[in-house]
């Protein structure tokens, strides 16, 4: 009884906010933890870069915050409404994703796939027939444009496509929803340095043109200090840092990144 | 010391690395190699090597006669050469004015020596006989290619039946996608049932049912290709990628809207290679069926068969085995198009 009237103090409390995150924790199997208790408040639409190595718990945070990992304790609030199984998809709604390997549907094309994006406001009808109104095909056509796709590249299959122009199909695709909140998980892992900037850039052009807040995942310090507003350092599914970029210090950053290896394999000591 | 400490413990040269072939692959071979032997036995085997040795001896001319030979040379010898007229004396024939107007269709008279004993001298005389036969140089070939025609309209029909069951069986029974875990369970038991009825035990019975014909036939073959198609379709959205899927369902879409814009995307040139196999397969089975009566070619080839007509017999095999080496093209020509 205590837990769920401390449950409605919070959503109270959260009810302006962007997102809040409350006393995460999530477990595999008998592993290590891979978020220990991970709380942080985003308030305003800002780029926050969650900066951490492989395995720091950045991945399972953010498909947490999708609701596409079951949490086994805490709270999650996106612009005040909290995440339950029951009001996932209205969650889901206020959100964007970006993934680290796109999740582009490949056979469909590129402007298809943006449209996809737009599905749960479109009857079943219109989606079996892929029939969208003529306002959401303009609509689709612009963020292409904006980010940087060209028209005969909104009509090819998107396993056509580079690596970069995925990526910027993928970020239409999230910003047809007119979300609130964009996350996205390592979107330049899989992209060479110059690509990666480009798609930051837009990232950032969500925040500062669309006034949505991003919430996303690097490994890389140096994209993190270059785009970010604030950096939320990620260690071993422990909050370690949070603070704008000019506070992470060389010795912060080493601290972040140490051990890494050992924090993913479980030592005989800590068995 | 445990065994994990035990381990770690162990220098790079003393690791001990997994055998490719270890002990119960070994053992596995020699129960698998006993019970083929074991079988082997049992179905007299060795005759057929014995059979085929034999045959082989007997065409290179080393010995004289072999079981499979004299079996075979009968129908071999029957079979060629092959019939295309249809020669039908005119006295069976009750539209002759329609069938004489078409090409090449003319009446042939044959005067044919019948011995048969006269009735009143009590004496055996061979008596001449003109009689007048209806030729149509191409008559039989056209009824085959009819037949085969037909054949091939069973199986379009039956895919095409069995395609529009499947895809929502398919749905039912793809683990991810099912509404429950009953409706799976009891939809995989169902397309597992409907695929263990081979189609011809289920012609014979649907012969009965519907009557001779196209229908008992188109039917069967539906229900046991509706069973193998649903259920390599619901593998195919099992396992289909599930990055785009979660990806649109984190849009806050539906799961029918997974389905359409993820998952049919992705697994349509999976659907339409096995539909293609399916019809390819079931043109095959069509002539098969056909012999418990359920319409096409196979139907013919069997009242001929039962007639010892075997040069009509080889008209008939000749023209399905071209007819599945076109479809074997066509197949593969579509599939290039369409995947």
């Amino acid at each position: 009884m205590p837990a769920k009237r401390s449950r409605s103090i919070a959503s109270q409390a959260s009810a302006g906010r962007l997102l809040s995150c409350d006393g995460l924790v999530k477990s595999y199997g008998d592993g290590p933890p891979a978020l220990g208790g991970v709380s942080f408040v985003m308030e305003a639409p800002q780029f926050t870069v969650l900066l951490g190595s492989s395995g720091s718990g950045k991945t399972t945070l953010l498909r947490a915050i999708a609701g596409l990992v079951p949490l086994d304790q805490g709270e999650i609030h996106v612009t005040g409404v909290a995440l339950t199984r029951a009001n996932l998809k209205t969650v889901r709604r206020r959100l964007g994703m970006v993934h680290q390997e796109f999740g582009l549907t490949d056979r469909l094309t590129a402007a298809q796939n943006v449209l996809a994006g737009a599905a749960p406001d479109l009857s079943w009808s219109r989606l079996l027939f892929q029939a969208y109104p003529t306002p959401l095909r303009q609509r689709a056509c612009s963020l292409l444009a904006e980010v940087g796709l060209t028209e005969i590249q909104a009509n090819r299959k998107a396993r056509e496509l580079s690596g970069g122009q995925r990526q910027r199909v993928g970020i239409a695709r999230a910003l047809i929803g007119q979300p609130q909140l964009f996350l996205a998980d390592e979107p330049v892992a899989n992209l060479d340095p110059q690509t990666a900037s480009g798609i930051l850039a837009l990232l950032r052009e969500a925040v500062t043109v669309h006034g949505v807040g991003v919430l996303c995942s690097l490994h890389q310090t140096d994209l993190a200090c270059q785009y970010a507003d604030r950096i939320i350092g990620l260690q071993g599914g422990r909050l370690v840092f949070d603070g704008p970029p000019a506070d992470l210090s060389p010795a912060a950053t080493a601290a972040l990144f140490a051990g890494a290896g050992a924090a993913a394999v479980p030592t005989s000591t800590a068995a | 010391m445990t065994e994990v400490e035990e381990l770690r413990a162990r220098k790079p040269e003393a690791w001990r690395l997994k055998p490719a072939f270890d002990a119960r692959i070994l053992l596995l071979s020699f129960l698998a190699f006993c019970g083929l032997a074991l079988s082997a036995h049992r179905l007299e085997l060795g005759r057929l090597f014995s059979d085929v040795g034999s045959f082989l001896l007997a065409s290179a001319g080393l010995k004289d006669g072999s079981s499979i030979g004299d079996g075979m040379s009968g129908l071999v010898t029957g079979m060629f050469p092959i019939v295309v007229d249809e020669r039908t004396p005119i006295e069976y024939v009750d539209d002759l004015e329609v069938r004489l107007v078409r090409p090449f269709a003319h009446l042939e008279q044959v005067a044919t020596a019948e011995t048969v004993l006269d009735p009143d001298t009590l004496e055996i005389v061979t008596r001449e006989t003109a009689k007048t036969f209806l030729v149509e140089p191409w008559g039989y070939l056209g009824l085959v290619l009819l037949k085969m025609l037909e054949t091939v309209e069973i199986a379009i029909w039956a895919t095409l039946f069995a395609i529009a069951a499947s895809l929502p069986l398919s749905i039912l029974c793809a683990r991810n996608y099912s509404p429950h875990i009953l409706v799976y369970a009891a939809g995989r038991t169902f397309v597992s049932f409907l695929r263990s009825v081979p189609e011809l035990i289920s012609a014979l019975f649907l012969v009965l049912a519907f009557g001779f014909g196209a229908i008992p036939g188109i039917v069967a073959l539906a229900i046991h290709s509706t069973g193998f198609l649903a259920k390599f379709f619901a593998e195919d959205i099992e396992s289909a990628d599930v990055r785009p899927q979660e990806a649109i369902a984190v849009t806050g879409a539906g799961r029918l809207a997974v389905l359409r814009l993820a998952v049919i995307p992705q697994v349509l040139p999976s659907f339409t290679g096995l539909s293609l196999y399916i019809l390819d397969r079931n043109v095959r089975m069509a002539t098969v069926i056909g012999l418990v009566g359920a319409g096409g070619i196979g139907q013919e080839l069997k009242g001929r068969f039962d007639m010892f007509q075997y040069d009509r017999v080889g008209t008939l095999l000749l023209v399905i085995f071209l007819t599945v080496l076109l479809l074997d093209f066509l197949a593969a020509r579509i599939r290039r198009v369409l995947i």
